[in-house]
């Protein structure tokens, strides 16, 4: 049942994403007022499919390959919500949104049904751990996709040869602006993500900190949106090499949490 | 009826023969009326720094014309052999091709830009104003305007920003996003900047320092365009406040070295800062652009811009071309279809000549109401007599009864002149 709730959010998720493109290239003010509908609907309905899933389970639903991917776009797809409420930022649904479309039929290519929880996952812990991080990667993942516009955007302007690509998307200090937002929620969450899971880690393994390979990519990442908050504040960075430093810190997170999960291994590869 | 324009543009005459037969907005009146009272019914005119151009329908194409140039060579006092040699004359079908290039911003020196659809569209409202359209020109001027609306979203025509004061705005937007409450610093009080600030004011600048050598001239400026003069020695302080820079000065050497802008930007914490170099030689070391955070763009990075975009609408052009010969067709089989039935042009003149002046009347009682109002109140007369004439227009098509005919044109007849008009009319046919 949750399945087939969540594949209705993917449909719309896809008929926003397509609305955006459309967008994108036509300019027109209906067609994103459309893609934003669909996209709210999406989000409202793959919500509900979580918050069901969750019921039928008994359990956090964040436990295998395709719960985290599909909470991880959820929070995507909010955290999108809410940045277009405060920026006027339309034109980057047609990156965010096929984002998140892939993301969900990625995760459909993973077993779909509910297993029993393993005894060593059983834990309040759970939910504090997942979410805060998740909710953080996801944050981190959208001012990973903001850099990228910025950095192609910046190098247009710099180079005075044409004006074609920074046409279609928000401004520099829009961007920039957003990518500061990103990195002061982002990193909160984050924070908490690592020591909610330290802690969980003291009860259940006896250890908080075992420099388990997941432990150590996250502490790697955490150092890297440290180090990106300490330039801006103190140094006053900004720009460009704020968005080259998101970028890198995003390339930490899919280290943490794919390389891990796939290439090594360790105590964390449940899934 | 044959429509046909009658004028001159940037193509056919210098600026010093535009100049000459220029009329401003309100000598408009005056001579649409005069022109009315040599017979020709419907005409309105069109008058910018490009162009001079009256439009009008006619039975009689040449007496016409020699009416109008008669009227011009009185009214600006010109030789007619200048009315002869520089201008030029379109018929049917060309005249309203003419009219959809120029409205759709086709026919302009640079070609896609959109103040041209509103000077049509002020030349049409003057000329319903003193009450020189009829049903062709109506029809004409609505369809005209649909055309270049057309065009305009369905090419990339007037998308890139050609001139330098614009193209400057928009580079400003693309790095700034909304320019409300932005501070532009000037370096340099001349003309140039003159003419750039008055386009960046428009979009909501809060504040514009001023400074110059001669401080006199800074303060002169500042008064034209509401900024604020500062001493040229506060240029390093007011380079640490300010979002863009406008330099233009006459100075020999760079004002502003790479050196002095790294030294600001420590103390903007980065704050990204736009200078746009309009002088000649450059006021700002070209090096400047290197430094992160800040965009630098002289006059040959804008003109060289302007190309490439003034390119792209050449080519977006051909494809205006072609939306532009497919209307041009539909209004001739349109037009073809309302000659063979003059009756329908009648009922439909009569009915708007009817509603225009009750319009009138009932807007000079309201003259608190705001505009809003009148438009709507407008509006609704329009709806009302569209909905009542269309039965008719369908009736006349439908049936070619005699009978029918005589009555329809005898209930849109008030009076035994009018009748004594259409008469007339239908002998001309």
């Amino acid at each position: 049942m949750n399945v087939l709730i969540f594949y209705s959010a993917l449909f719309c998720y896809l008929l926003s994403a397509l609305s955006y493109l459309v967008y994108l290239i036509y300019n027109k003010k209906t067609v994103e007022r459309f893609g934003h509908y669909t996209l709210l609907a999406a989000f409202f309905i793959h919500l509900a499919s979580v918050v069901f899933r969750y019921l039928q389970a008994g359990h956090t639903p964040i436990t295998n390959m395709f719960e985290s991917l599909s909470f991880f776009a959820l929070c995507i797809a909010g955290f999108f919500l809410y940045l277009k409420r405060a920026y006027a930022i339309s034109s980057l649904g047609c990156i965010v949104l096929p984002a998140v479309s892939l993301l969900l039929i990625w995760a459909l290519s993973y077993p779909t049904d509910i297993r029993p929880l393993p005894v060593i996952l059983k834990s309040y812990w759970l939910p504090v751990h997942t979410t805060f991080s998740f909710l953080g990667n996801a944050i981190f993942f959208v001012s990973f996709l903001v850099s990228i516009i910025y950095v192609i955007a910046e190098r247009e302007i710099k180079r005075k040869k044409s004006l074609l690509f920074s046409a279609r998307f928000p401004s520099l200090e829009t961007l920039d602006s957003i990518n500061y937002r990103c990195m002061s929620y982002g990193f909160p969450f984050l924070t908490v993500g690592i020591i909610s899971g330290s802690i969980w880690a003291g009860f259940a393994w006896g250890s908080y900190w075992s420099w388990d390979p997941k432990e150590t990519w996250s502490l790697i990442t955490w150092i890297v949106y440290a180090i990106l908050i300490h330039n801006r504040l103190a140094i006053g960075w900004r720009g460009r090499k704020t968005a080259y430093l998101m970028i890198a810190g995003f390339i930490s997170i899919l280290f943490t949490f794919f390389g891990v999960n796939f290439l090594i291994g360790g105590l964390h590869s449940y899934m | 009826m044959q429509i046909v324009v009658f004028g001159l543009n940037h193509n056919t005459a210098p600026v010093e023969i535009r100049e000459r037969l220029f009329f401003a907005e309100s000598q408009a009146p005056h001579l649409l009326k005069t022109l009315r009272d040599r017979g020709i019914r419907e005409s309105a005119v069109l008058s910018t720094c490009n162009r001079t151009e009256v439009y009008f329908c006619t039975d009689n194409a040449d007496s016409s014309l020699a009416a109008i140039k008669e009227v011009l060579e009185k009214h600006f006092d010109v030789d007619r052999r200048i009315l002869e040699g520089y201008t030029y004359t379109f018929r049917d079908e060309s005249s309203y091709k003419h009219l959809f290039l120029v409205a759709s911003g086709l026919d302009s020196m640079v070609v896609g830009e959109p103040q041209i659809l509103g000077q049509v569209k002020d030349a049409y409202r003057m000329a319903v104003h003193s009450n020189t359209t009829g049903y062709l020109l109506n029809k004409l001027f609505h369809k005209t305007f649909n055309v270049a609306k057309r065009v305009r979203s369905e090419t990339r025509i007037g998308y890139n920003p050609v001139s330098i004061s614009s193209m400057a705005i928009e580079l400003s937007k693309r790095i700034f996003g909304e320019l409300h409450n932005r501070k532009v610093l000037v370096i340099g009080a001349g003309e140039m900047s003159e003419t750039a600030l008055k386009h960046l004011k428009k979009e909501g600048l809060s504040n514009i320092f001023i400074i110059n050598r001669t401080f006199g001239n800074a303060k002169k400026l500042a008064e034209d365009i509401a900024g604020i003069p500062y001493p040229f020695e506060s240029m390093s302080d007011l380079l640490g406040q300010v979002d863009m820079v406008l330099a233009s000065t006459g100075a020999e050497k760079p004002l502003i070295e790479a050196g002095l802008v790294l030294q600001i930007m420590k103390r903007r914490k980065n704050r990204p800062l736009f200078i746009v170099d309009i002088a000649m030689p450059r006021d700002v070391d070209p090096s400047v652009n290197n430094i992160e955070n800040v965009y630098l763009y002289d006059i040959d990075d804008l003109k060289d811009l302007s190309q490439k975009h003034l390119s792209d609408r050449l080519k977006e052009s051909e494809l205006a071309l072609g939306i532009i010969d497919g209307e041009v067709a539909a209004f001739s089989s349109w037009l073809r279809q309302s000659e063979k039935n003059p009756l329908i042009a009648y009922v439909i003149d009569k009915a708007e000549a009817i509603r225009v002046k009750e319009f009138r009347k009932a807007s000079q009682k309201l003259k608190n109401a705001d505009e809003e109002t009148i438009r709507n109140i407008e509006a609704l007369t329009k709806a009302i007599v569209n909905k009542l004439v269309h039965p008719h227009v369908t009736l006349i098509k439908q049936d070619s009864d005699r009978e029918i005919s005589e009555t329809i044109k005898r209930l849109f007849t008030p009076d035994e002149e009018d009748e004594k008009d259409l008469d007339n009319r239908n002998e001309g046919q």
